[in-house]
């Protein structure tokens, strides 16, 4: 029996494979309607106020019971902060990428940790640092393939994916872009290591076997993970990685990028996910759209369900939908907790 | 291909050399050879595209599309029985999963580079009697991902459906006004997030609200939609993916009224 951890040492020993009072749960984005309007944040100001964003994000830890705090709210930052034109939204829809490079050499990250929303997010996960130091402060970024993407537009990056497999001057054109996404990569985990993040939480969806082939993702994505992982590490600071869809097929390339636990959505059986991955923890996969219309039973028997398949930790499919309501993320929690107390 | 005189497969292997290199001057240069061994050259020809769309090879299907053009074959026979049997072909690859995204992309630009050397002889047959089904398709408001979209769209127009493409972030209205200026026969909705699933319900309202809802089939698609989710919201149907959007629209055509009946 371990006796009882702060929601930081459950995921830090959950990353570390080490036992756990019960299991974490934990959030990747958490821009939640709800919550926006209980810590009396307004849109699209909690985009690029540290004290809105945490104000926001905390209650997910704070009033729902996560054991995380996710911050910032969507995967745009990186694409802002290169000048690239974003679409910021609703309240109830986050900030999307609407335009891309033509090549390489536009892309100029000398001033990025200037852009305003780099900036708060880096000030936003040292005051929730201060403010919540038992709370796992996780920065939500976006991952390597998946940057390549918004740099070169995601068809163009399906496109390449296969003819760089074909041609070794295509895959040289597909090292060209990558090599600029992992340079922003690198200086932006510094800074928010630096910041105090206990956790960096990669999202690589463009690697998904829905966009690309699991053949370029174990040729060419997994060699670019395990480079920004290796880095993430030698700063000292553990890394997740979120990939959407079926990732069966490419778990095993998934768990040798070295990150310290993986994060699977519901189309994936997690009973088989887990058998690959062998060692490396793997989270999820509960639906995110229980937590917008599921009922009580449904979100109880989805989140068990994930854990007697062999989840490490409690996470939404991708995610924190914003139209979530806070009792049904509550009935998540509880059902993990419930879960853990009958059978750790 | 492989039952061709040794000369003919060498005079291919030539063209296809020709075609990736673009050399235009080439390709007519061997398509009069090719002409010269007496081979059935509109054959092969329409059995290359269809390959070559199939893979993907853009540079190659511009090159055998010339060859279609410079040996006089029918246009709209070169579009259907060459590069949209190739899109068909990939399609029914993804659809059996021995196929994936980007192949489908790489076909599809294959099949569109093809297309654009047809359409200035194209317009010369405007006045063929048949007129081609409808699609108002899109993605929903607040949703960017075009790629499901698109390859829907591909899909279709390779068995033949006029799409008329709203693009990405479409509001519900401009569906309405867009089924209604074309008299079209589908609505095709996309999205790729559950944060925007609820902008298809809106859609489905208001056909409900002008009237309209009996004269349209609706297709709803994309990762996080369901049968269960379709059916809840007044859709007809949530196809599996692009490839059987297109097999299910062909199927519910046949019984379904005209647009004479329907819109007039």
């Amino acid at each position: 029996m371990v006796s009882e951890m702060t929601s930081k040492e459950r995921v830090l020993a959950m990353l570390d494979r080490k036992p756990v009072d019960r299991v974490p749960v934990m959030t990747g984005s958490a821009m939640v309607k709800e919550y926006i309007e209980k810590s009396g944040s307004s849109w699209p100001d909690y985009h690029c106020d540290a004290e809105m964003m945490v104000n926001t994000v905390s209650l997910m830890h704070t009033d729902a019971g996560l054991d995380n705090i996710v911050l910032p709210f969507g995967m745009f930052i990186e694409s802002a902060a290169l000048g690239l034109e974003v679409k910021m939204g609703r309240i109830d829809i986050q900030p999307s990428v609407r335009s891309f490079f033509s090549k390489p050499e536009e892309v100029n990250y000398d001033n990025f940790l200037e852009n305003k929303y780099v900036k708060t997010t880096l000030e936003a996960i040292k005051l929730s640092k201060e403010k919540y130091p038992d709370a796992a402060i996780t920065a939500f970024l976006v991952a390597p393939i998946t940057l390549t993407g918004d740099l070169m537009g995601a068809e163009n990056l399906s496109m390449l994916s296969i003819k760089c497999l074909q041609k070794e001057k295509q895959m040289q054109k597909m090292q060209d872009w990558l090599s600029k996404a992992l340079e922003i990569n690198r200086i932006y985990a510094e800074a928010c290591v630096e910041a105090g993040a206990d956790i960096l939480y990669y999202s690589d969806a463009s690697a998904s076997p829905n966009l690309v082939m699991p053949e370029f993702y174990y040729q060419v994505a997994v060699p670019a993970e395990k480079e920004i992982g290796d880095f993430v590490h030698h700063l000292g600071c553990p890394w997740e990685l979120h990939i959407c869809g079926d990732t069966v097929p490419i778990i095993e390339g998934m768990a040798s990028t070295g990150a310290d636990c993986l994060s699977v959505e519901q189309a994936v059986n997690m009973k088989e996910a887990t058998k690959i991955a062998g060692d490396v923890p793997i989270v999820g996969n509960v639906t995110p759209l229980l937590m917008v219309e599921g009922t009580e039973e449904q979100i109880i028997d989805e989140t068990r369900k994930g854990l007697d398949s062999g989840a490490k930790g409690s996470m939404l499919g991708c995610g924190t939908p914003p139209l979530s309501t806070s009792d049904r993320i509550r009935t998540w929690v509880k059902a993990a907790a419930d879960w853990s107390a009958e059978n750790l | 291909m492989d039952d061709l005189p040794e000369e003919v497969q060498e005079l291919i292997e030539e063209l296809d050399e020709a075609a990736e290199d673009e050399d235009e001057d080439t390709i007519k240069e061997l398509t009069q050879k090719l002409l010269e061994t007496g081979a059935d050259v509109e054959a092969i020809t329409l059995k290359k595209l269809s390959i070559l769309v199939m893979d993907g090879e853009e540079e190659m299907t511009r090159g055998w599309t010339e060859v279609a053009i410079q040996i006089g074959i029918d246009p709209f026979k070169t579009l259907i029985e060459g590069l949209a049997a190739g899109m068909s072909l990939i399609g029914k690859k993804y659809e059996q999963g021995e196929a994936f995204v980007p192949q489908l992309l790489i076909a599809s630009a294959a099949m569109y580079s093809g297309m654009d050397l047809l359409a200035p002889y194209m317009k010369q047959d405007e006045n063929s009697n048949s007129k081609p089904v409808t699609v108002v398709i899109g993605t929903v408001e607040g949703d960017v991902h075009d790629i499901g979209k698109s390859l829907v769209k591909t899909l279709l127009s390779a068995n033949g459906f006029n799409c008329v493409d709203l693009g990405n972030d479409v509001p519900a209205s401009r569906f309405i006004e867009a089924a209604k200026e074309n008299k079209a026969t589908a609505i095709s909705m996309s999205t790729l997030m559950t944060t925007t699933m609820a902008e298809m319900p809106k859609v489905l309202n208001l056909l409900e609200n002008e009237g309209i809802r009996d004269k349209l089939l609706v297709m709803v698609g994309g990762a996080p939609i369901t049968a269960g989710y379709a059916a809840q919201i007044g859709a007809n149907v949530s196809p599996h993916d692009a490839a059987s959007a297109a097999t299910w629209l062909k199927e519910s055509i046949v019984n379904f009224p005209s647009e004479s009946v329907r819109w007039d």
